[in-house]
This record gives structure tokens, sequence and C-alpha cells, in this order.
């Protein structure tokens, strides 16, 4: 009690209740209507002092159509017209919607807080040999860290000494632990679950995963989805035109029978005209649908999908057509050699020509060859051929190694019908190595599970020969294939199937997919925060590797539409109904005018706690 | 020079864009963002740090009583 005694709010709801209970017994129990008439007028003080000192405000600031001052005429205006009880159930209604209203917005801003509370506030760091408590902001790279069981990490940093399981669901969404040991990079915001470690710091706090994650997230909500927008340039309008309409209804009419029958029924007129006021806010909207929109891109956060506005949420409920980059993306991206052909050269020596000259390559097919044939030698000098191969001087020889185009330009013969890549030693070939990628296992169900979601074609566009890409498209389940693509075909073949007019996904693992991302009607780069270039260039970021997370923003996208659509249909439903209603005159029996605040500020709380079934969404996917 | 704010106290979005225009008109001012739901006040002005702080506190007073406006 005590606390509601504090809360003014609830204070003046009460107040306002008892004195509107007390206005009508004496008007109907006992007749008394001039004291009856009292109490009401000081009802109204009670409940509506503030919002006629706020509707007052906002003239002096030119906000003539504000909520206050829509109430302050409605409630006004049924005490000029003598019902006394409707202007203060008008005002008193209006203040409980308020209140239930400013609850769920603080529950929703707290629960979206909670989800995005990664971000611990203090570190522990070894200072001179001790371990002392500082600021999370404070830690320098190169510091070391220490990281207790049960505690968050605070910047991204790099094991160097302990084992320890770590729960990274808060970035990722994935529910299995990570097992961290000496040389495990670790993001800020993970948490430590048993175990001591010892790590470096390799960024700020303010660099690091955790914030910025933070940062996208707060940044989605500028990025606005189309019925956000709608709402927004809606409200603009809506108000004015139901206020215009008012006026009209209240006078016209009854000007019109006046000089028609020559008998006043002004003040019947008077009374829809104020019901239209009641409804005229677009409350409702204009809160529910950014609330429900904010709470889909928190609930996708959570799940490890961050999404970097409301605007892909649209996107991605009209795509029909999903583009896959294959290596890293549809595969896991670890490859062996699989086959080795050699011409002229003994087998070793082919492996052992073709690991020197890919050995300063970081290319997930160089990775492969070299890890075959890791005693190689090192070059004394390598070119890169875009989208061809290179070429290494090795030993006094030209090695190249690369595709068919690399081999035509040394002037080296390929057989007919050979696959894989290829080398050359002084245009002369010499062999050619296969090297075999293994489908995720969770592609298949992930491929099937999007066709649920509207997705009618997929596409594959890699820069592999055209039979090991054909064979993983057919396991996966992948409709078309375009294999043996440079970058720049890739991006080419995808802008061909944007223009066709069709919603194109584009799924890549964000490292050299970039253009792509960008030019895609919603670009998802799988695999985390990683790659700066991915992150700016696409519009969903998957925090993990699981392509199964990949149905499960569509289903967060389509939630969300589908609350924010039902909103906004139940609520200019609703409001058209009431308004029709009123100027129909259905509403002028006693308590009409209390439907109609109903209209307004119910409608509003059932629209707000709609959206937050949005907010409140569990984590289904890792049960 | 981009600030930031924590803003509470806000109730609804139209109370937020009504305070946003009261903020974009302090003299200096070149932007304002104002998140509703996540309370955060971006404003983007070449005034003095201490002096913008002290207009945008005063607007929100003036706004209304119940709200406070704090640099994050």
């Amino acid at each position: 009690m005590k606390k509601l005694l504090k809360d003014g709010e609830l204070l003046h709801i009460l107040a306002g209740a008892v004195l509107l209970v007390a206005g009508l017994l004496l008007e109907h129990a006992w007749k008394l209507t001039l004291p009856a008439a009292i109490v009401y007028g000081a009802a109204l003080l009670v409940c509506g002092a503030e919002v006629f000192l706020e509707a007052v405000k906002g003239i002096f600031r030119g906000q003539l159509l504000d909520e206050t001052f829509l109430m302050s005429i409605a409630s006004v205006g049924a005490f000029f017209i003598a019902e006394y009880a409707e202007g203060v159930a008008v005002m008193l209604f209006y203040l409980i919607g308020e209140y239930f209203e400013h609850r769920a917005v603080r529950r929703s801003r707290a629960t979206i807080r909670s989800l995005m509370d990664i971000n611990p506030d203090t570190a522990l760091v070894v200072l001179d040999g001790a371990e002392t408590e500082v600021d999370a902001a404070e830690v320098a790279v190169g510091q070391t860290v220490v990281l207790r069981p049960g505690s968050r990490i605070p910047v991204d940093c790099v094991v160097l000494r302990g084992n320890a399981a770590v729960d990274t669901a808060a970035l990722t969404g994935e529910s299995a632990p990570l097992d961290a040991a000496p040389g495990v990079r670790l993001s800020s915001g993970m948490i430590v679950l048993d175990g001591v470690l010892y790590a470096k710091a390799e960024k700020t706090s303010e660099a690091s995963a955790a914030a910025r994650i933070l940062q996208l997230v707060q940044e989605a909500a500028d990025r606005k989805s189309r019925q956000e927008r709608f709402i927004t340039s809606f409200a603009h309008v809506y108000t004015p035109i139901v206020v215009g309409l008012a006026v009209l209804v209240a006078f016209v009419p009854p000007l019109i029978v006046f000089f028609a029958f020559h008998s006043n029924v002004l003040l019947d007129w008077v009374r829809r005209a104020l019901m239209l006021l009641v409804v005229s806010c677009p409350c409702a909207l204009v809160i529910s649908v950014p609330l429900a929109f904010f709470g889909g891109i928190g609930c996708a956060a959570s799940r490890g999908i961050l999404f970097k506005g409301g605007v892909s949420f649209d996107a991605l409920s009209h795509a029909s057509v999903a583009v896959f980059d294959k290596t890293g993306t549809l595969t896991r991206g670890t490859f062996t050699v699989a086959g080795v052909w050699p011409v002229g050269v003994e087998r070793e020596e082919l492996l052992r020509l073709m690991s020197a000259a890919e050995s300063h390559s970081s290319h997930p097919l160089a990775r492969a060859i070299h890890a075959a044939a890791p005693d190689a030698p090192l070059p004394s000098s390598v070119k890169e051929v875009a989208g061809k191969g290179l070429l290494a001087e090795l030993e006094g020889d030209t090695i190249a190694v690369g595709n068919a185009a690399l081999m035509a330009d040394v002037g080296a013969v390929v057989p007919d019908g050979q696959e894989g890549i290829y080398a050359a030693r002084n245009g002369q070939y010499i062999g050619a190595v296969v090297v075999c990628d293994t489908l995720r296992a969770e592609a298949k169900q992930t491929l099937a599970a999007l066709r649920g979601y509207g997705i009618r074609r997929t596409v594959m566009l890699t820069g592999d020969a055209e039979k090991p890409a054909r064979e993983i498209a057919a396991v996966a389940g992948i409709d078309e294939v375009h294999a043996r693509l440079l970058p720049a075909d890739k991006y080419a073949r995808l802008e061909e199937l944007t223009e066709s007019g069709a919603g194109v996904v584009y799924v890549g693992d964000g490292i050299n997919d970039a253009p792509a991302l960008a030019r895609a009607d919603v670009g998802i780069a799988m695999g985390g925060i990683g790659s700066d270039a991915a992150i700016e260039a696409a519009d969903v970021v998957i925090m993990n590797d699981n392509l199964s997370r990949l149905p499960e923003a569509f289903a967060v996208a389509r939630k969300t539409l589908r609350i924010s659509r039902f909103n906004i249909c139940f609520a200019l439903g609703v409001k058209i109904a009431v308004m029709a209603a009123a100027i129909a005159g259905l509403l002028n029996f006693s308590g009409g005018m209390w439907l109609a605040v109903f209209a307004d500020v119910g409608v509003a709380l059932l629209a707000i706690v709609n959206s937050l079934r949005m907010v409140f969404q569990k984590r289904k996917s890792d049960d | 020079m981009t600030h930031k704010y924590t803003v509470t106290g806000l109730d609804c979005p139209n109370c937020a864009k009504k305070l946003s225009g009261m903020i974009e008109k302090i003299e200096g001012v070149e932007s304002v963002k104002l998140n509703f739901l996540s309370e955060e006040l971006t404003v983007v002005s070449d005034a003095e740090a201490a002096a913008l702080d002290k207009a945008v506190k005063a607007a929100g007073r003036e706004f209304s009583r119940k709200v406070t406006i704090d640099r994050k």
C-alpha cells in the first residue's frame, strides 16, 4: 500500500475513481444533481490537473494536436454538454490506460536491457604481479586478464594459460560450451563456466565483440522497416484528419438540421464529435509497432542473429531466391587433398612443389595442399594472379599453380577431363590434385526448412570446378549451380538475379563476399563479428557458424511482421469501427463515450501486450 | 562533436518526438537522435560540452518534471 501511495499516477487514478463513484451515487441514488456536479468537477480536477497542464504547455509550444490536448478537450467538452460522469470517465480511463502503457514500456525496456546486458563493468587484470580489479573500459591491449568461473569476459582476448568451458550463448546463441585452452580466442560477453583462465587482451572493451553487437542493435532502431515508416507518416496525418472530421461532425449536421427543421441538435452532435477526438490518437500504433521490431531485433540477437534493422525483416519475408556461397558456407571450409595425379614427376615431388608455391597463401585450398606436404621449401618469390592462381619462383624454376586459365597463360596443356588444381613447371604440365570439402551436416535440413519460408529457388555460386560443386549441390538439395566463377562473375550472377525482381538473399561466410553481401536484397554473413568488411556490407550477421540459424532468422522476421501487421489492422479496425458508430449515433447512450476511450487506450494496451510477445520470446531452438 | 545522453522518464514515443524537437532548437545543435525504447539521446553539436549539457538538461526539465537527462 505504501508503494501504491508513492506512485503518484496510481494515487490520482484511485482518488478520481472514488470521487466518480461518489458522484454517481449522488446523482442516481440520491438525485442530488448539483452536489453531484460539484463532486464530478472535483474528480475531473484530481484526475486531469496534470493532463490539463501538459496540454496548456503543449499549446504554448505549438503542439496543438497532442494527446493531452485532445483528452482535455474531450473531457471538458463533455462537461459543457452536461455529461459530467462521461467527462470524468474519459480522463480516468485515459489515465488508467496510460498507467498500464507506461508499465508495459518500462517492462519491455528492462527485458531488452537484460538481454543486452552482456558487457561486464569490471575486469580482473594482473598488475605488477597482483590481481587487481579495474574498470572494464580501462583494460589495455596486451594486458593479462584473469577470468574466474562465473565471470563475463570483459574484452576480446586469447588464452595464455588454463582450461575452462566457456558459455558463448550470449553472443552466438549456441548452447554447447566452448573448450577454452591456450591459444583459443575468446570474445567479450562470453561467460567462463569452470576453471580459471589467464588471457591476453587483444582489444579494448569498446572495440570488443560485445560492445560492437550492442552498437549494432542500437543502431538497428534507425534503419526502420516499411511498417515503422508507414506508422510514422500515418501518425502525422491521422490525428489532424480525425480532429478535422470531429469539427465537421460537431457543427455541420446541426446547422443543416437547424436551417431545415429549426430544431437544435447541437449537443447530440458535439457528443459524437467528442468521441472522435478521443479515438484520434494514434498511440496504439506509434508504440506497439516499433516495440515489436525492437523486440524482434532483441530476440534475434539473443539467438546469435544480428539484424541491422527492421528493414531487413521486410526483405527477408519477401525473399524467394536464396543464393549461397559454397566454400565455408554450405561446406565446412576445411579441405583435404583427396586425389593426386602427377604427370612426369613423382607424386611426392608434385605435392612438394605445389605446397611450396602455396606456402604463403591463406586460401583454404592452399592450406589443404600445404598440409599434405608441410615440409616444402619456401619459394624465393610468389606472384598472385587474381582469379587464376599463382606463380612462384622456386629453385630456379617457375611453378604455376592454379586453374585452367592460368595453365593456358603459361602454355601448359591440361589432359582432357582432368579436374582439380593444376600445376606446371616452366610451362610444362606436371599434374593436378583434387581437394575436397565436406558439406555441413545441417545444410540439407536448412535448405529444406527455407522452402517453408517462401524460398522457391536455391542457387550456389562457387569458384570451384563443376564436378565437385554439382556433387555438393546434389547432396544439399540446391537447385542451381554456377561453378568456375571468378569473384567478379559471382557478383555479376548475383546482380542478374536481383535484377530479375525476385527478393534475393545472399548467404556468405563474410570474408571475401562483401560486394555480394551488399548487393543482395538481404546479405547474411555467417560466422561472426570477425570481419569488418562483412559486418559493414551485410544486413544480417549470424554469430556462429551454424546454418540452422538461417531459418530462425526468417522465423523471427515473419513473426515480427505478423505481430505488427496484426496490431495495425486491429487498432485501425477498432478505431474506424468506433468512429463510424459514433458518427452514426450508435454510441449515443450513457457510457458510449467510455467505449470510445477503450478504443483508444484499451486498444493501445492490447497492441503493446501483443508486441511484448516478441520481447519475451524465449529461445526455443536450444531446448 | 557527438554527445550521448541517457534519458529517463519518457513514457511515449510522442513525448520523445516533442522532446527531441525542443533539443533541436538549442543553439549550435546540428542533429538530434532520441531513441524512445533504448532511452538514448545522441546530439551532434559544436557547442561547448558543459554549455550543451546545461541546455539539454534544462530542456528535459522544462519538458516534464519526470524526465531527467544525464550524460552517458
